[in-house]
């Protein structure tokens, strides 16, 4: 069995896919969000830096000078990512003031689209200094007291710092949410299991159903699977309808069919002549074409019966009781010997046929020794299941060599003169094949013909 | 020896009552199960030919009522239906043989000259009696080897004698065995026939029990 194509793997595979680009949206939605947030809040220290900043300035004819230091001690140590800057716009370049920190280095501007107005409108982005930091930066523009002059501000934080934080964060993110995903993966496959245990009882079932354990389903299923259930049941039972409808029809047939040809050829016996023969040899073609044909029907209706089982012990004793009487003359008493756990994968008729068939040429032939014997196969035809073997000898003269194949073609006989028909044989071994079983003629301890019937039993090999 | 026949379809029946009544046998005949089993339930057969599909009470049934109401008599059933499961059936119900539809009639007579054969515990169609030799499958008759000729009712007479030798066989039931049902009967006739077939065999084997009937024994040393 593929089992990619089942609805196992269909139900879990499509919840796995979902379940995992959810998560992996949500990792980077909740990543995302994070840096966001952790931005915000550098951006809010930055501000009250500038805040502070805009504070402590005053302009010293015309150039900005602080009137006391800021309190945060990082604006001290050089080129460390922290830097603040106070630009004069337009032609006095010179008249920068900086943070320590920033040594002789200047930021550059025009990094941000920041209004060309004095309305501290705040501008926020990254950049990068000379020793290669990731700053974020903030700038605003003011005009200060005692002055037309345009500021800008611009405050610088090390966002590298933050890098830290933000990966600690993205790594627990990307373990919790593996570990959510696993979970959910879990979740699925025990949950598909569950919910599809009732088709593998139903699976269960039908394997009964095929070996003959039993003839319909019986057990209670979840609604959707119910009707399905419902509606095999009728149709197994439609099935064994239809079947016995045919073999009713077939024997009706052969009744109908049989009593005028016996008139016929009797009356073409009283009459002779000419006609008389011509009749009586047309009536046996009649008849045997009758015979092969109803036989071929019979067997092609139940050909495809599910689930029958039969007993082979049961038919061999009826068939011994019934041919010892029929044969009461020469007073045989058949050796038999069964097996009671043994049971037949198939009809019941056809195993008659088949048993039948070979005792009768044992009672035809034997020189008044038979014997009969039910056992589970000691050469099995193959190990997927289990076969039996019956086993019909005699003490008669047995097949001369060749003679086995000859004797299971359609309407070949070894002996012209004991009476039958020559289809005996042949059906054995016709019917046999249709089971896929097997039947081989050899020479039996006793002396005469050994037929070997080898059939699907009920059960596991073993 | 009397037989009835139970076969549904009009030609088959003449057929086999014709056949059987040329083979020297009292022939009755039914049509449908019930009549059968009524024939055979109430009249003294040697022995029955009995369709199994028959209308109004199949084979089977006729047959299992009969065994079920101690009639002993050989059944031959007559069968379309030749799976062996059929045949199982037929003997379960209590059938001695069986022959399959379409038959030749001479099969029908073998089984049934058998049969009789059987339930008289002989051994060979050839029944003797001293220098008496009845050959039941060719209806010849000799005594030292000289050919007997006997008409067809002295025969079934002497036949049913053979066939139940050593026994006495009172005169209705020599009549009951003889003559078919539509026989106006007359037992006093059976003294005459009983005379010719003595007189033809010309020794003595039929004997007289007075006030029972006959017995058919070997001839008496000291007579």
């Amino acid at each position: 069995m593929n089992r990619r194509n089942s609805l196992a793997f269909r139900l879990i595979a499509a919840a796995a896919v979902v379940s995992i680009v959810l998560l992996l949206a949500a990792g980077l939605l909740l990543s995302s969000l994070f840096t966001a947030a952790v931005e915000r809040s550098l951006d809010a220290r930055l501000q009250a830096v500038m805040d502070g900043l805009l504070a402590s300035v005053e302009l010293d004819g015309g150039k900005p000078k602080m009137d006391k230091a800021l309190a945060d001690t990082r604006f001290e140590i050089p080129l460390n990512g922290w830097y603040w800057q106070i630009t004069p716009l337009g032609d006095a370049e010179d008249k920068q003031l900086a943070s320590t920190s920033l040594l002789d280095e200047r930021l550059p501007l025009g990094q941000f689209d920041v209004p060309d107005r004095a309305d501290g409108a705040r501008m926020a982005g990254y950049m990068r200094d000379k020793s290669g930091n990731n700053l974020r930066a903030i700038e605003q523009r003011f005009s200060l007291f005692g002055s037309k002059q345009l500021y800008s501000f611009l405050v610088t934080g090390n966002f590298d710092e933050l890098e830290a934080e933000v990966s600690a964060f993205n790594n627990a993110l990307i373990a919790v949410l593996s570990l959510l995903g696993v979970g959910v993966v879990a979740a699925i496959f025990f949950q598909v299991r569950f919910g599809l245990r009732p088709l593998s009882a139903l699976q269960g079932e039908l394997t009964q159903i095929r070996e003959g354990k039993q003839d319909r389903i019986s057990g209670t299923y979840p609604v959707e699977i119910q009707t399905v259930t419902d509606e095999l049941n009728l149709l197994l039972e439609s099935n064994t309808e239809i079947i016995e409808r045919a073999r009713t029809q077939v024997g009706n047939l052969a009744h109908a069919l049989k009593t005028p040809l016996s008139v016929l050829t009797n009356e073409a016996g009283i009459h002779g002549g000419a006609l008389g023969r011509k009749v009586t040899e047309q009536a046996g073609i009649m008849r045997d074409q009758v015979s092969m044909y109803l036989d071929r029907a019979r067997r092609a209706a139940r050909a495809h019966t599910i689930g029958s089982v039969s007993d082979p012990n049961d038919v061999v004793k009826a068939l011994v009781r019934t041919l010892e009487r029929i044969h009461i003359e020469q007073g045989i008493k058949v050796d038999t010997s069964y097996a009671a756990q043994v049971r037949f994968r198939g009809e019941r008729q056809d195993l008659e046929e088949m048993v039948g068939n070979l005792l009768d040429n044992a009672f035809k032939w034997n020189a008044g020794k038979i014997s009969a014997t039910v056992r589970p196969a000691r050469a099995p035809i193959d190990n997927r299941i289990s076969w039996l073997e019956i086993v019909v000898e005699d003490n008669g003269p047995g097949l001369p060599d060749g003679g086995a194949e000859i004797a299971m073609q359609r309407g070949k006989r070894l002996d012209e003169t004991k009476p039958g028909s020559g289809l005996g044989l042949n059906i054995v071994f016709e019917t046999a094949s249709m089971y896929g079983g097997r039947l081989s003629l050899g020479r039996s301890e006793l002396g005469g013909l050994q037929a070997v019937l080898t059939l699907p039993a009920v059960g596991s090999a073993g | 020896m009397r037989l009835l026949v139970v076969e549904d379809d009009p030609d088959l029946n003449r057929q086999l009552v014709t056949a059987l009544g040329d083979a020297g046998y009292a022939v009755d005949s039914a049509s449908d199960g019930e009549e059968g089993h009524f024939l055979g339930d109430t009249e003294p057969y040697d022995a029955v030919i009995l369709d199994l599909g028959l209308p109004v009470m199949d084979g089977v049934s006729v047959l299992e009522a009969w065994r079920r109401e101690g009639r002993t008599m050989p059944v031959l059933i007559l069968t379309a239906r030749d799976r062996w499961s059929d045949k199982v059936a037929g003997f379960d119900a209590g059938a001695d043989d069986y022959v399959a539809k379409p038959f030749h009639m001479e099969e029908v007579l073998a089984r049934v000259r058998a049969l009789l054969r059987r339930a008289s515990g002989n051994a060979s169609s050839e029944l003797s009696c001293g220098d008496l030799v009845v050959d039941t499958s060719s209806a010849r008759v000799t005594v030292a080897g000289n050919a007997i000729k006997l008409t067809s009712l002295e025969f079934r007479l002497l036949s049913y004698m053979m066939h139940h030798k050593g026994k006495v066989i009172s005169r209705t039931e020599l009549v009951e065995h003889l003559y078919d049902q539509d026989f106006d009967r007359d037992s006093n006739t059976i003294e005459v026939f009983v005379g010719r077939v003595r007189k033809k065999l010309g020794i003595d084997v039929l004997k007289t029990v007075r006030g029972l009937g006959y017995c058919l024994s070997e001839p008496d040393e000291q007579a």
